[in-house]
């Protein structure tokens, strides 16, 4: 027991020191958020202690961006439940990692909204007020109580199940499911909770005509899956480009490879080797001892050191390769730079792809630490294949690897299509309502869309907003979406838009006029907007710290086999980390 | 093919200095750099005076107090505003009287517009001067038009009443079913037994949920710490009532409770000069009000179509 809790702080202080570890990239960026970080603390400082009068906020408008980046974020939050269902209902393993990306997002997306609440208290000091059985909690009667709870019980689901997942991921241990299965149910009823409590708390205020409208909870949970999927989408390839690339000496090591060839040291496959290969490949089992003899043919093992080169990208060579033992990384190399695409253990493939199609090697495969690797002929791995097991998972393996993040980018894609319909779709709704029926209560939507009595502050956002989502909407449906780089475009459309609508373009509106028809505009102060990037910038700090622990564990690189090995062959090795002992 | 330089170095120092200290004098510099930046960025926190005490910030809910506890805080609320405006106070909780319910009657026929039941509030509640918090807005409307809409509330004549035009003040309606109590997430408002809403101060988180869901305007935050001139402090004051406010929590009109819970009337009431403000028990079948709402003909409720059901009442004399 107290084993096991030590393994988890050795764990837990492993991840904590590969947060400061990273290249000179590394450091600008995190750099530049913590400025921007304590830029947004000293405003808040002021702030705190000159009150709420440093805002641009009023009796009249007495919520702003604060609370309008609050919603957002919640939408943000709850949209990572759109990464869990395709999971589950495609049952996809390699989309896994996907998943836990997108609730490392929920949660530093969680952590904002926590952020921007407690900044707009007038009183930060009495949060104690809040906790249940401590202060007083106006539990069921006040929507703001269901938020404290659904919020807080959202973060610890997400935090509870990526920490399981990836601590699993650390031992190398697979996922016990009843230890996790039962909670991504909760959190995917959850997610929509949180946004529906956070719509409730506008609808549920029968003084304010403009947020009173049974269709808000929908039009939020709409447009949450609209901007979630597609910051997702964003972070995705971001991820895929920066944080996956191989730090300079992981780069290094690869090149000395290539400048030194090491051959590592060969021998002819035997039947034995074919077990050791079934003890981890369970598929194996069902291959016949015929099959067997005749795979074994011009079949070798190859007993490689730590760094030696097992094949080289740009090579064309019909052989495929299985570990038996040790691990091996696959790398490519674009740009000059190495990104290691995935870390292969025992019982895996890797350059079946190449040896199969007669292509050349898309990567180079370096042994990571002493492996025992068996080489097939492309005509054995194909009579190995004729066996329907065997097929099944490497035919699996392949194709999931093959196009595994284009095409969780394109399911993501397609959730924000539909979304994005819906969301325009009920807009639409809202508009009519509003106009057509032209009664009193038509005053806040008319100052929102086209001004009221000379006051028009929001018009000209809200258009832009419009703008971008009917732009994104005939984007996301034509098919040139499905190229990359539209559907990045788009998808920044479908953020900003969505941003204005629901942020700015619900909040402010709601309480102009005031309940007593008086019209008080709203601009955001500096100091307010400078508190606005500083919460920015420290959700963003997390989530990049989130990425920086959890992305070398998914890879492998970090794992407990290589605790106290001081950074080699984690994949961490970089500036810091060498300067040390 | 170009690859990034693997023996980059941002620390550019003598290849024979000890590893193990230029490490070290790195992450102490990067400390030290972290640490002066946290402290400048957190300095605006000096210029603050008014840091809650221990004792203030453990302060009890009001229901949760016993009579001692009061006393005890009482005395604290004392010293504090004699030390800030060297006014000795009279601090007092008074508790709701059996056998009565508040309740206003406005008659609109009789309003001039003249606003001195606003300043009257102002004088008797201490709320900040500066900004000011008034807790009454008189609209003035166009006669034959009860759409709120079209109310104005910056008329600025010569003189008053105008023609053509009607006024009405509006304060907090002290209503039977009141929103901003339903939306507090700490029960920092509540309802009276005699019909007061009221607010405990020193409990309000200020979250602002109620100001946004009062449908009558009628809630008012301390956007920054308020500020009083000394010679104009109200030294007769209640706990729920007009003892001073600080920075970051709600107010808002409370019936002068430290006046009409000792029997007198409210301040707006006594100030106007038309009689067209009447207070009174509606559980007293011989009071005043009962009389107007069980005999005037036209009385309206400010959005009676809310359900929040005011306990203000406004008619005319036709």
């Amino acid at each position: 027991m107290t084993r096991a809790i030590r393994n988890y702080f050795v764990f837990l202080r492993r991840c904590a020191r590969i947060a400061f570890v990273g290249d000179w990239r590394y450091y600008a960026w995190m750099g530049a958020l913590t400025v921007i970080c304590l830029l947004g603390l000293n405003a808040y400082a002021r702030q705190f202690a000159q009150g709420l009068i440093v805002t641009g906020m009023s009796d009249e408008v007495s919520w702003g961006v604060y609370i309008a980046n609050f919603t957002f974020l919640v939408g943000v939050a709850a949209a990572a439940v759109m990464m869990v269902i395709p999971v589950y209902i495609y049952n996809n393993e390699e989309l896994h990692d996907l998943v836990i990306f997108g609730e490392l997002l929920a949660v530093a997306a969680i952590l904002m909204c926590l952020a921007f609440v407690t900044v707009d208290l007038g009183r930060p000091d009495r949060f104690w007020h809040l906790i249940p059985g401590i202060g007083q909690f106006n539990f069921p009667a006040s929507m703001l109580s269901w938020d404290v709870i659904v919020l807080n019980g959202y973060l610890v689901l997400n935090v509870y199940i990526c920490g399981y997942l990836l601590y699993c991921r650390y031992q190398k241990k697979k996922a016990a499911k009843w230890f996790y299965i039962p909670f991504v149910f909760i959190a995917i009823v959850w997610a929509i909770s949180i946004h529906t409590v956070t719509a409730f708390l506008y609808v549920g205020l029968g003084g304010r005509p403009f947020w009173n409208s049974a269709i808000v909870g929908p039009r939020f949970l709409a447009s949450a899956f609209t901007a979630g999927p597609a910051l997702i989408i964003l972070a995705m390839q971001v991820v895929r480009r920066v944080t996956a690339s191989a730090p300079p000496a992981e780069a290094s090591r690869a090149r000395e490879g290539a400048a030194a060839p090491r051959q590592p040291s060969s021998r002819p496959a035997t039947l034995a080797d074919l077990e050791l290969l079934a003890c981890h490949l369970r598929e194996m089992e069902s291959v016949s001892g015929e099959v067997r003899e005749g795979i074994l043919s011009g079949a070798t093992v190859l007993k490689a050191g730590a760094g030696d080169v097992l094949l080289r990208q740009g090579e064309t060579e019909d052989r495929a390769f299985f570990v038996l033992e040790g691990r091996v990384v696959v790398k490519r190399e674009e740009h000059g730079r190495f990104r290691i695409t995935r870390s292969v253990g025992p019982g895996e493939q890797f350059g079946e792809i190449s040896a199969l199609a007669g292509s050349p090697r898309a990567a180079t495969a370096v042994a990571e630490e002493p492996s025992l690797v068996l080489r097939l002929s492309a005509d054995s791995l194909r009579r190995l294949m004729k066996n329907p097991r065997v097929n099944k998972i490497v035919r699996a393996r392949m194709s999931e690897r093959l196009m595994i993040t284009d095409r969780a980018l394109m399911t993501l894609r397609s959730i924000v299509q539909v979304s994005m319909l819906i969301n325009v779709f009920l807009l639409l709704n809202e508009v009519f309502k509003e106009f057509y029926s032209g009664n009193l209560h038509v005053a806040s939507s008319r100052y929102l869309y086209i001004g009221l009595h000379g006051h028009h502050a929001l018009v000209p956002w809200i258009w832009t907003a419009i703008a971008f989502n009917l732009v994104a909407m005939v984007l996301l449906v034509l098919p040139v979406s499905r190229s990359l780089r539209w559907l990045n475009v788009t998808c920044v459309l479908c953020i900003v838009g969505i941003w204005i609508e629901k942020g700015m373009g619900l909040v402010v509106p709601g309480f102009i006029p005031t309940p007593l028809g008086e019209m008080v505009e709203y601009r955001p102060s500096l100091n307010e907007t400078l508190v606005c990037f500083g919460i920015w910038a420290f959700g963003l700090l997390c989530y990049t710290v989130f990425l920086r622990m959890s992305v070398p564990i998914l890879q492998g690189r970090l794992c407990k086999a290589n605790e106290g090995q001081n950074g080699r062959g984690t994949g961490v090795t970089a500036l810091g980390a060498a300067a040390e002992p | 093919m170009p690859a990034p330089d693997p023996n980059f170095n941002p620390d550019p120092a003598p290849a024979d200095t000890g590893v193990t200290r230029r490490s070290f004098l790195r992450t102490s510099a990067v400390l030290t750099t972290g640490l002066a930046a946290l402290a400048a960025s957190l300095k605006p926190l000096l210029e603050m005076n008014d840091f809650p005490t221990a004792e203030r910030f453990l302060q009890k809910y009001y229901k949760e107090m016993t009579p001692d506890d009061m006393a005890k805080v009482i005395r604290r609320i004392e010293n504090e505003v004699e030390r800030q405006y060297g006014i000795r106070p009279h601090v007092r909780d008074l508790k709701p009287m059996d056998g009565v319910e508040f309740v206003y009657c406005l008659n609109l026929t009789r309003c001039i517009g003249c606003r001195k039941c606003v300043h009257a509030c102002v004088a008797e509640n201490n709320p900040s001067r500066n900004p000011e918090i008034q807790y009454i807005r008189v609209l003035r409307l166009p006669h034959g038009s009860l759409d709120i809409e079209k109310a104005e509330h910056n008329y600025a004549p010569e003189s008053v009443p105008e023609k053509g035009y009607f006024y009405m003040p509006v304060q907090c309606q002290q209503c039977k079913n009141p929103p901003c109590v339903k939306v507090c997430p700490v029960h920092a408002t509540w309802q009276e037994t005699d019909g007061i809403t009221v607010i405990d101060y020193d409990w309000c988180i200020g979250c602002r949920y109620c100001e946004a869901a009062c449908p009558y305007w009628a809630r008012r935050f301390n956007f920054t710490k308020p500020s009083i001139p000394k010679e104009r402090l109200n030294p007769e004051m209640s706990y729920l009532g007009n003892r001073p406010r600080r920075q970051g929590v709600m107010e808002k009109c409370h019936f002068c409770i430290q006046r009409t819970r000792a029997g007198r009337y409210p301040a707006c009431l006594e100030v106007c000069p038309a009689g067209a403000r009447k207070f009174g028990n509606i559980l007293d079948p011989n009071s005043e009000v009962s009389y107007i709402l069980k005999n005037k003909r036209v009385f309206i409720q400010l959005k009676e179509e809310l359900g929040t059901s005011p306990r203000f009442f406004y008619y005319f004399d036709v």
